[in-house]
């Protein structure tokens, strides 16, 4: 059995072949990570929350609480104001609840109720409202039926609104929408997105680091005092030409 | 002269190499703990527990216009409990506050008992308290996150940490030892060694295109290096 030698023609070769095999991503990565990096991250928005609007819970009476039970266990009460008029979102095992907190009748968030939310987020004229069963690519941090609102903006903004709190999900535009096509690129997720912690990214990141470690190592083996002669004084550099 | 490219590439290869080697090494080094380590992991999920979804006994409740009256400029009243018992957790403009729902009288700010006693209700290990402490000044590791806040760390060789809210109790966040290597870790990937936040800084944005260069062509080298040399025919 031939023994391992660890020259850096090793070194060398496995640099190359992992480059071969990995290569592609790591070109990829490289790519996405630059793109990542020019795209600005607060035209990108929509990470975390902070963005929603709060309105002051106007004085006055509200819907007695032990009203909202009506033979259901409840779990939670939430008083806000919708900014057109306070609800309460009453929640127990069958879901959440949409009351108005002066009347007591039943909320149902249709598409006006929707409109009035997302024009709170912009102020660009409403192109459409659709509403989703559950969320697409770009609300995939909620959960349940929703909303989508589409603005006529440079942007080309939509907005989400969740169709049983009425509540404001995300907006999100063409910069993002940019911006996610290539972190899709970087994290490997290319069904959902959202993963970076699967098998085959572990796998390629392992893979790639064995790339950048040889490739550093061989820094120290390609470089010359030689290399660096410039840095003195200008010189023609000696050529060798391999054999045709 | 004519333009000898495996020459010309292979000089442009090494010589980018040299000035973003360290970072592209940085890169996936970060780059593989920050994906073999699973991200629920990190975030300490496991650290805490949420309280289950009980039932409230809606009877005998002060009327939620009082707590309205009570907290000036309050956008949001939720329903849960603080210590076992029925509150109203007021979202003000100065912070949260809660009420108790029965009598709607505000709660105080939490003792250093209570704030021991809601920690242990939250922390799922067995570890003791090492320390409680109510800071003013943000630690790095609670970034934009604003004081005051109930720092109360456990024994551990992760070394884990839970921030609470002095006036509701409530979990801010959990650090521990994975979480702040991974923050170094973001902190070496993305190149802001300041904040750790800024993901378009000029310096990650020429390392990014330096290293793409590098990879582009680091990719024609290998089309030329695999490249089968056939001897001309004579």
């Amino acid at each position: 059995m031939k023994r391992i030698r660890l020259t850096p023609l090793f070194f060398r070769r496995i640099h190359k072949w992992v480059g071969l095999i990995l290569g592609l991503q790591f070109l990829l990565w490289a790519l996405s990570g630059s793109v990542m990096a020019l795209l600005d991250k607060d035209k990108v928005g929509g990470h975390g929350a902070g963005m929603t609007h709060a309105h002051p819970l106007p004085a006055g009476d509200y819907v007695d609480v032990a009203a909202l039970r009506r033979g259901e266990a409840i779990t939670g009460i939430v008083l806000r104001d919708l900014g057109t008029r306070p609800v309460y979102e009453v929640q127990s095992a069958k879901g959440v609840r949409l009351v108005d907190a002066t009347t007591g009748a039943d909320i149902r968030v249709d598409a006006a109720v929707a409109r009035d939310v997302a024009a709170m987020m912009n102020d660009a004229p409403i192109r459409d409202v659709s509403v989703l069963p559950k969320a697409n690519l770009e609300a995939r941090d909620h959960a349940g039926a929703m909303w989508r609102v589409d603005f006529a903006d440079a942007e080309n903004s939509s907005a989400y609104v969740s169709l049983d709190t009425a509540r404001f999900l995300v907006m999100r535009g063409d910069t993002w929408r940019t911006w996610d096509f290539f972190w899709m690129l970087h994290n490997m997720d290319y069904v959902n997105r959202s993963s970076f912690n699967h098998p085959l990214i572990i796998f390629v990141a392992f893979g790639t680091l064995w790339m950048s470690g040889t490739g550093f190592y061989l820094l120290f083996k390609s470089f010359s005092r030689a290399d660096f002669r410039w840095l003195r004084r200008r010189r023609k550099p000696v050529v060798v030409r391999s054999a045709p | 002269m004519a333009i000898h490219w495996p020459l010309l590439v292979r000089r442009t290869h090494k010589w980018l190499a040299l000035v973003v080697g360290v970072q592209a090494l940085l890169w996936t080094l970060t780059g593989l703990y920050m994906v073999a380590v699973h991200i629920d992991i990190i975030h300490g999920d496991h650290l805490v527990r949420a309280p289950a979804a009980q039932p409230f006994d809606l009877d005998g409740f002060v009327a939620p216009s009082q707590v309205v009256a009570a907290a000036p400029g309050v956008s949001e009243l939720r329903l849960q409990r603080f210590a076992g018992e029925p509150v109203w957790r007021a979202e003000t403009p100065e912070g949260a506050q809660l009420f108790d729902a029965r009598s709607g009288a505000p709660l105080p700010a939490l003792t250093e008992s209570q704030v021991r006693e809601q920690a242990r209700r939250i922390y799922t290990g067995d570890g003791k308290i090492v320390s409680v402490r109510l800071l003013t000044i943000a630690p790095q590791e609670m970034q934009a996150r604003q004081p005051p806040y109930w720092q109360v760390e456990f024994e551990g060789w992760n070394r884990p940490t839970l921030y609470l809210s002095p006036t509701t109790g409530e979990l801010i966040s959990r650090r521990h030892a994975l979480w702040r290597v991974f923050d170094f870790a973001w902190m070496l990937h993305i190149m802001d060694y300041d904040e750790r936040t800024d993901v378009n800084n000029p310096l990650l944005r020429i390392a990014t295109w330096s290293a793409f260069a590098m990879a582009i062509s680091g990719a024609w080298l290998l089309i030329w290096s695999f490249k089968r040399r056939k001897r001309k025919p004579a």
